[in-house]
């Protein structure tokens, strides 16, 4: 009997454990409605019958699917991207995708192909994403060509090829992306690149491929989108071997794990042959540049030498006269000065960022960069009390600046005088030193931008953003005002044009109800991460429109007055609030019902109050505070009894007296 | 006949923890090194996957850029790719850094930019800087992940200098 009843109790432990694995893993996630079905890691050997017909977008990776066949997707006609990375996919079979007209996108990115069928990718009108990444695959011949037509990209990295050359009737027509990272190739013959011939504009990656011989002539007149020999030992081979090519983008860098070797200056002989207009050398080591070593990247446009251990440039370089974009970031230099900047003036962007060591600006480093529009030099640990006038002399045409992430800065009136037209200024998490009642930014009249995130900033001077007419974009997030309280007079005040205000991470406990009254064309408000309660929103009541992100906030009952203030906003975000669920915020509460469409993160969306309903979703809560039916029928009944028990006794008060007459 | 019954009751109710590596179970404890006075002991803290990892040239005075072994299935492109990691001695944190490893604008290593689905083997230096680690024992939080902040990789790791 007891053997019994333990087996019954076995079988019901063992059936109750199969029940939930089985509902916890066959769950799809739902991004988008009808279209689109995240199935990711839940071990599914075939299609849910949950997922709907008109799916488009499934993402099917790490699943089980060891032979995909004409009846494995048939129903799902609608598909345009199927991913099915790591299926653990061996057979393709005949007509696997026949009812797949609208695919656009295939991902079988590892999968130990053993065989795909010659109709397997028949059926999609127009397939213009193949993804074959680590399937194994060590011959091109291995995909079937019949519906190729109209294929854009193709990715074969991570395979045992060693030649890039396609079947012969291969369609290049239309291929834009052919991407044979991490392969075996090491030889380009001129028959290789003749199977390219008629792809046009086509950008090859050849990364991860150490490629020891290209066959002279092999690129004789040909003209490629981008060329990526990343990590490629032998530079001389590249550039002898790209002789009379046209490569708009050439990808030539190597990595921290690639044994390198110093490159002389010769190395670049070969680019006086060939027409470049970006160029990449991130990481190499360079025996000695000195000014003839780039004489032959005179039509180059672009020079990205990142981490390529330079300590300084060599003055009066020759070859660089018409460069436009110049990339020294992650390099050792001491001094700005040692860029030698006079070399380039044609310089429209330069980037030193990242720097190994502490820069310093030096005085009139950049002068001769009258071109100059974009500058970026975060992350340099910068550090100086009297910027930037100095430092910045004559590049009167800078639109972009960047110095963001640097130690403390000293900023006194008019900090950016000659950089008049400047349109955006980064100094996020760079610490600024201001003196009371001067004004830094003044005369930018053309400054949109400014994030000043983090610099720690006096704000109770009125005048620190003085001079910015046509501002409209400003982050202060992560500043302090005194006493956690935006006054009604404030630096904010003058800034007429501004949009979009960041205010999050202040500290903020209170708002003044005029604090904003200037700023009347805001439509982006951002005060999450504060203290603030209800009454702040009356600092809003003049806008219209806004997102308005109070998230993070002190905020427990929203009172009547207010609700017209929340009506008049495009999009309000109330998460992680104190909110009160009691007939107390009633209005609130019903305002909240009538206006989900305005509110964002309604999951995160809670109630704190009372006990009973906290972590309860403010859309899911019903309160009932006015009398209820019952309440009313209670109350009836009450007042029917009253008025007969009053007859009776006035009756009964009358018999008595008119007895005793 | 009862024991028996009573045995199978218990493996019923045992085995589900033990038997394949369904979520919320503990993936096994690995040595990724151990000489040299010290030891380093890791363990998965991804629930979808275990990792492998060894360290060459153990010792308790680090030597800068030490050659590691790295093997790992990839749940998510590396494009973009950084490293935390947070360092606990005594209940106490003692350092916590971010650290790019890959970026667009500078992808450092030769596997940066492989996709979603590859698997990884990587032999070869990590550009640390070598230090002597104090006695005691320590606990490091690593993780690695993307621009999404998904997961890569994490680990728990456990470093014991004698």
């Amino acid at each position: 009997m007891a053997l019994d009843i333990s087996c019954f109790f076995l079988v019901a432990l063992f059936s109750a454990s199969c029940e939930s694995i089985a509902s916890s893993d066959q769950t799809c996630i739902e991004k988008e409605t009808n279209k689109t079905y995240n199935c990711e890691n839940l071990g599914l050997s075939e299609i849910p019958g949950t997922l709907p017909n008109s799916t488009e977008c499934l993402e099917f990776s790490f699943n089980f699917l060891p032979t995909i066949q004409n009846t494995t997707f048939s129903r799902l006609v609608n598909l345009t991207f199927l991913d099915l990375t790591r299926c653990q996919i061996y057979w393709i079979h005949e007509d696997t995708f026949q009812s797949q007209r609208q695919l656009d996108t295939l991902v079988l990115t590892a999968n130990p192909l053993i065989f795909m069928a010659e109709t397997a990718l028949n059926g999609p009108a127009s397939l213009r994403h193949l993804f074959f990444t680590q399937t194994g695959m060590s011959s091109l011949d291995f995909i079937p060509v019949h519906n190729l037509k109209s294929l854009e990209s193709l990715h074969l990295g991570s395979n045992h090829i060693s030649s890039i050359k396609l079947p012969q009737n291969f369609p290049t027509e239309k291929l834009k992306v052919l991407d044979f990272q991490n392969n075996a190739i090491h030889y380009l013959s001129k028959e290789d690149m003749g199977s390219l011939r008629h792809a046009t504009n086509l950008s090859l990656n050849l990364k991860g491929n150490d490629i020891t011989r290209i066959e002279p002539g092999a690129f004789k007149s040909t003209v490629f989108q981008s060329l990526d020999f990343g990590g490629t030992l032998d530079l001389l081979v590249i550039f002898r071997g790209l002789q009379n090519s046209t490569v708009q983008s050439l990808w030539l860098g190597t990595f921290e794990d690639i044994d390198d070797k110093e490159i002389s200056s010769s190395v670049f002989e070969g680019l006086c042959e060939m027409s470049v207009e970006s160029i990449n050398l991130q990481k190499h080591h360079f025996l000695n540049i000195s000014s003839n070593t780039f004489h032959c990247f005179t039509s180059l446009q672009e020079l990205d030498l990142t981490a390529t251990h330079l300590r300084q440039l060599p003055s009066g370089i020759v070859g660089l006269h018409n460069l436009k974009k110049l990339v020294l970031s992650a390099n050792k230099f001491d001094n700005l000065c040692q860029v030698n900047a006079a070399s380039f003036p044609s310089l429209t962007h330069l980037y030193i960022k990242g720097n190994e060591k502490k820069l310093a600006l030096g005085t009139s480093c950049l002068e001769n960069l009258e071109n100059l529009r974009l500058l970026d030099l975060s992350h340099d640990d910068i550090e100086t009390s009297d910027c930037c006038n100095m430092q910045l002399k004559n590049l009167s045409h800078l639109q972009s600046l960047n110095l963001s992430y640097n130690e403390p800065l000293g900023l006194k009136t008019e900090a950016f005088q000659e950089c008049p037209q400047l349109e955006l200024l980064d100094l996020a998490f760079t610490q600024l030193h201001v003196n009371a009642a001067q004004s830094p930014f003044q005369n930018l009249h053309l400054l949109k931008v400014l994030n000043l995130s983090h610099c720690l900033l006096d704000t109770s001077n009125q005048h620190l953003l003085d001079g910015l007419p046509a501002l409209q974009h400003l982050n202060l997030q992560g500043n302090r005002f005194p006493n956690g309280n935006i006054p009604k007079t404030n630096p904010l005040q003058i800034l007429e044009s501004l949009e979009i205000l960041t205010l999050s991470f202040c500290d903020l406990s209170s708002i003044d109800q005029q604090a904003f009254a200037q700023l009347k064309t805001m439509n982006h408000v951002d005060l999450s991460h504060n203290k603030l309660t209800s009454s702040s929103i009356k600092a809003l009541s003049h806008l219209k429109g806004l997102y308005l992100n109070l998230a993070s906030n002190s905020i427990g009952i929203i009172p009547p007055d207010l609700l017209p203030i929340l009506s008049l906003q495009r999009t309000i975000n109330l998460r992680q609030n104190p909110l009160d669920c009691t007939c107390s915020n009633v209005y609130f509460l019903e305002w909240y019902k009538e206006n989900m469409h305005r509110v964002e993160d309604i999951e995160a969306t809670l109630c704190e109050n009372p006990p009973l309903l906290r972590g309860v979703r403010l859309s899911d809560v019903t309160l009932s505070c006015s009398i209820t039916a019952v309440g009313i029928f209670f109350l009836t009944v009450f007042l029917l009894l009253f008025t007969v028990a009053l007859i009776f006794a006035v009756k009964y008060f009358l018999r008595w007296k008119y007895q005793h007459i | 006949m009862n024991s028996v019954a009573a045995a199978l009751l218990v493996w019923t109710l045992t085995s589900p923890s033990s038997s394949g590596h369904g979520r919320g179970d503990a993936w096994p404890t690995h040595t990724a090194c151990s000489s040299g006075g010290l030891e380093v002991l890791y363990q998965s803290c991804d629930p979808l996957q275990d990792f492998g990892l060894s360290i060459d040239q153990c010792s308790r005075h680090i030597q800068p850029s030490l050659n590691i072994r790295f093997g790992i299935i990839l749940r998510e492109d590396i494009s973009k790719l950084f490293l935390d990691m947070a360092l606990v001695s005594g209940g106490t944190s003692v350092l916590n850094f971010s650290y790019p490893i890959c970026e667009e604008d500078l992808p450092k290593f030769s596997f940066c930019g492989r996709r979603k689905g590859e698997q990884i083997y990587y032999a070869g230096p990590v550009n640390n800087l070598g230090f002597d680690v104090p006695q005691g024992e320590y606990r490091a939080l690593l993780k690695l992940y993307n621009e999404n902040h998904a997961t890569v990789a994490c680990a728990n790791a456990t470093v014991i200098c004698s």
